[in-house]
C-alpha cells in the first residue's frame, strides 16, 4: 500500500495509456506482473539468480542507463521494449526506485523515450515457434 | 556409364578426384565412398553427424566434466572410450539437464514458487525440456541410433489443425481456422491476382512470350487456379463439408468455399505459414517413444557410474598443473575433484556467478550473454477432444496470444483414452509475466486460453505441470539467446578453452536450444582437448 502511495505522481501520466474501462496500471502493479516472478516480490531477489532491486545502487542510478536496461534486457532478463510503454517503464523504475529502502528521483516518460530511440543491438527475429 | 566412357577416354589416364570416388563407389559401394570423400576432405560425414575420432589415447588423463546433460555426458562417453579417466558432477540427482520429461511423480520447485508434483496418469507425460528432434539434426541421431532409443514421429505441421488470431480484423478473427484452409486460400488467392496480370501483360517482366506461359502455368498449379479464367474457387485439399463417400449419398461430398483474400489479409492468420518451412521447423521431426528423457537415461546407462549426483560446483581454480573444482556433496559436505583439464557445460547464466578464475576478456564475455525466458504447461485431458471431435492429429495450434504462444497436440497415444496437451509455450517477457502466477494459475490462464479454441477444453482439463526455465535453478533460461553483437564480440571468446578450462553445451552453437547444438558443442571441444593432450 505504501508502494502505491509513492508511484502517485505517476498516474496522471499513464492516463493516456488506459485501456477502456480499466483503471491505469501502477507501478506497483505492473511490477508484480512483470518483474516479481524473478526478482521476487518485494525485490529481494534470489541469490546466485536474480539480482535484488531492493537497496540496488545500480536501480538508483542514471535514470538513463536504468531506463535502458528495461527497455533492451540484460543477462538473463529479457527486453519490454515492445510491450511496455514509455508511461509504463517511467511508472515501475518509479516505484521500484522508491520501495523497500530504495531512494531515487523518480522517471519521466521523456527519459524512457530519449532511451528508447538509441541504438540497440539486434536480437534474434521474432518467430512463432523455437526449438 | 559415364565410368565406362571416361576409363576409356583421353582423359582416362588421369586420376581426377571425381573419378576416384566412382571407382571407389564399384569396388566398396556407397561406404567406400563416404569414407572416400571424407579422406579427400570433403566431409560428407561431417562433424554434425558423427563424434569425432580421438585417434590414440587420451593415456589415462583426467577430465572434469561439470554437468550431466546431454552436453557433459556426450563429452564423457567418447572421452573415455578414448582412455580418458573422466568424473561428471552433477548438480541435480539426476542426469540428462533439461532433457527431462515430467511424468506421474517428477517434482519441480521453481526459485521462489511452490513445489510441483506431476500428477498425470500412468503412461502419460509432457516434454517440457525439448521436445522435437528435426531430421537433419544427425548428431541426436546418432546417439538415439547408437543407443537404441525407438522414435516416433513428432508431427510438427498439421493442416486440419487450428490458427487462431483474435488481434486480426474481420470475420475470421477471434474464431479458429484450419490452418489448411488459410495456406490454400493464401496461395490460391495471390496466385489469382498475379496471374491474371501477368496474362494481360500488365508486368513489365524480363520475360520471352514462352517463360510467361510457363509462368501462368505455374500460377495456376501453385494457386489451384481453373485455366480457363485463372480464377481460385478454392482446392480439394482445403477440405470437404461434406465428405466424399460411397453411393450417391454422400456420394462425391461438397467442397468447402473459400475464404476471401480481404478477410485472409485482414485475419493477419497468414503470419504462421512460413514458420513450418523453417529450416529448424522441418515437417519431418522425431520423438523418442515415452519421451524425450529416454535419451538422457540412454547417455546415463553408459556413463552414470562416472556421475557425482547432488554435487553443486561452488568455485573452480586452475594453474599450470591441472584444475580444482570445489563443490558440495550429496550430504551437502565441502569436497574437491582434481583433474588434468574440465570441460563445463554449466549454463552461462549459471556459471556467471561462480567463483572462476578466468581472464577478464572471458569473465566479460560469460557476463554479457543473456538467456531466454521460456515457460512450459502439460494439460492433461481426460479425452482426446481434438482428435475425436476435431479430427486433429498432432501438431499445433498457432495463435497470437503472446502469453500463451502455441498449443501443441500429443504426437504419441494417438486413439488411447486420454492425452497430454501442450497448453502454452511462450518466451521472453511474456514467459517471466506468466511464470509470476502460482501454478494453478498458470494453469487457469493456459484453459482459458484453449477454451477459446476447443469447446471441450476446459471440461476435459484434469491435471497440469508447469515450468517456467527461467526460475529453474541449475538453468536459469531456456537457451542462451545470442545478439548480433555478442556472436561477433563474445562467443568466439568462449569457443577458445580459458587455460584448461573449455566451455561445451547448446550456448556454444549456432543451435541454441536443441540437443544437437549441446552433442555437436561437445565433440567439438573434445577433439580440440584431444589435439592438444596428442601435441
Amino acid at each position: 500500500m505504501k508502494s502505491l502511495i509513492l508511484a502517485g505522481p505517476m498516474i496522471a501520466s499513464l492516463i493516456s495509456f488506459s485501456g477502456a474501462q480499466a483503471a491505469p496500471a501502477t507501478g506497483a502493479a505492473l511490477f508484480a506482473e512483470n518483474c516479481a516472478a524473478c526478482h521476487q516480490p518485494k525485490g529481494e531477489g534470489i541469490a546466485g539468480a536474480f539480482p535484488a532491486l531492493a537497496k540496488n545502487a545500480f536501480v538508483k542510478g542514471d535514470p538513463k542507463v536504468v531506463a535502458a536496461t528495461i527497455l533492451n534486457g540484460r543477462g538473463g532478463m529479457p527486453s519490454f521494449r515492445s510491450d511496455l510503454s514509455d508511461a509504463e517503464i517511467a511508472a515501475v523504475l518509479t516505484f521500484v526506485r522508491a520501495s523497500w529502502g530504495n531512494r531515487a528521483v523518480p522517471i519521466t516518460p521523456v527519459v524512457v523515450a530519449s532511451a528508447r530511440s538509441a541504438k540497440v543491438a539486434e536480437g534474434p527475429r521474432k518467430i512463432m515457434q523455437a526449438h | 556409364m559415364a565410368m565406362m566412357d571416361e576409363t576409356s577416354g583421353p582423359a582416362a589416364g588421369v586420376l581426377t578426384r571425381r573419378r576416384f570416388i566412382e571407382r571407389l563407389g564399384l569396388v566398396g559401394g556407397t561406404t567406400m565412398i563416404l569414407a572416400g570423400m571424407e579422406a579427400l576432405g570433403f566431409g560428407i560425414g561431417s562433424a554434425h553427424a558423427a563424434p569425432p575420432v580421438l585417434t590414440g589415447s587420451g593415456n589415462g588423463k583426467s577430465i572434469v566434466v561439470l554437468g550431466a546433460g546431454l552436453a557433459g555426458m556426450t563429452a564423457a562417453y567418447e572421452l573415455t572410450k578414448s582412455g580418458y579417466k573422466v568424473t561428471v558432477l552433477e548438480a541435480r540427482s539426476f542426469a540428462g539437464g533439461r532433457c527431462q520429461s515430467a511424468r506421474a511423480g517428477v517434482t519441480i520447485t521453481e526459485l521462489g514458487g511452490q513445489a510441483q508434483t506431476c500428477n498425470f496418469d500412468d503412461g502419460l507425460y509432457i516434454n517440457h525440456g525439448p521436445w522435437r528432434i528435426p531430421y537433419h539434426h544427425r548428431s541426436t541421431l546418432h546417439y538415439t541410433k547408437t543407443f537404441r532409443v525407438p522414435l516416433e514421429l513428432f508431427v510438427n505441421d498439421n493442416d486440419n489443425s487450428y490458427v487462431y488470431f483474435e488481434k486480426g480484423t474481420g470475420p475470421l478473427a477471434g474464431k479458429p481456422i484450419r490452418k489448411g484452409q488459410i495456406a490454400a486460400d493464401a496461395r490460391g488467392n495471390a496466385a489469382e491476382l498475379l496471374a491474371k496480370v501477368v496474362n494481360k501483360g500488365g508486368l513489365d517482366l524480363p520475360m520471352t512470350q514462352e517463360d510467361r506461359d510457363l509462368f501462368v502455368a505455374y500460377l495456376v498449379n501453385e494457386g489451384y487456379l481453373s485455366p480457363k479464367d485463372l480464377a481460385y474457387s478454392g482446392a480439394e485439399g482445403r477440405g470437404y463439408e461434406i465428405h466424399p463417400g460411397a453411393g450417391v449419398d454422400p456420394g462425391p461430398g461438397k467442397l468447402t468455399t473459400p475464404y476471401s483474400m480481404t478477410d485472409v489479409l485482414h485475419s493477419k492468420t497468414w503470419s504462421v505459414l512460413t514458420s513450418v518451412a523453417g529450416y529448424e521447423q522441418q515437417r519431418t521431426m522425431f520423438q523418442p517413444v515415452g519421451g524425450m528423457d529416454r535419451i538422457a537415461k540412454a547417455f546415463e546407462k553408459q556413463v552414470g557410474h562416472l556421475i557425482r549426483y547432488s554435487s553443486v560446483v561452488q568455485k573452480i581454480k586452475q594453474s599450470d598443473a591441472g584444475v580444482e573444482v570445489a563443490y558440495t556433496d550429496s550430504d551437502g559436505k565441502p569436497a574437491v575433484v582434481k583433474g588434468d583439464y574440465c570441460i563445463c557445460t554449466i549454463p552461462l547464466s549459471v556459471l556467471k556467478s561462480i567463483d572462476m578464475n578466468v581472464s577478464a576478456p572471458f569473465k566479460e564475455a560469460m557476463n554479457n550473454v543473456a538467456y531466454a525466458p521460456v515457460g512450459k504447461i502439460g494439460l492433461q485431458m481426460k479425452r482426446r477432444f481434438w482428435e475425436e471431435d476435431h479430427a486433429i492429429y498432432g501438431g499445433h495450434v498457432h495463435t497470437d496470444m503472446r502469453d500463451i504462444g502455441s498449443m501443441s497436440l500429443p504426437s504419441t497415444g494417438f486413439q488411447s483414452q486420454k492425452g497430454v496437451i501442450l497448453g502454452y509455450y511462450q518466451f521472453g517477457n511474456e514467459a517471466a509475466k506468466i511464470s509470476a502466477k502460482t501454478p494453478a494459475e498458470r494453469a487457469a490462464h493456459a484453459v482459458a486460453a484453449g477454451q477459446k479454441i476447443f469447446p471441450e477444453y476446459a471440461e476435459n482439463f484434469e491435471t497440469a505441470f508447469s515450468v517456467a526455465w527461467h526460475r529453474v535453478a541449475y538453468n536459469l533460461g531456456g537457451w542462451a539467446e545470442w545478439k548480433e553483437d555478442g556472436r561477433r564480440d563474445y562467443y568466439p571468446t568462449l569457443c577458445k578453452p580459458d587455460g584448461r578450462i573449455y566451455l561445451a553445451g547448446e550456448h556454444l552453437s549456432y543451435m541454441t536450444g536443441w540437443q544437437a547444438g549441446a552433442i555437436e558443442s561437445a565433440w567439438q571441444q573434445i577433439a580440440h582437448l584431444h589435439r592438444r593432450v596428442m601435441a
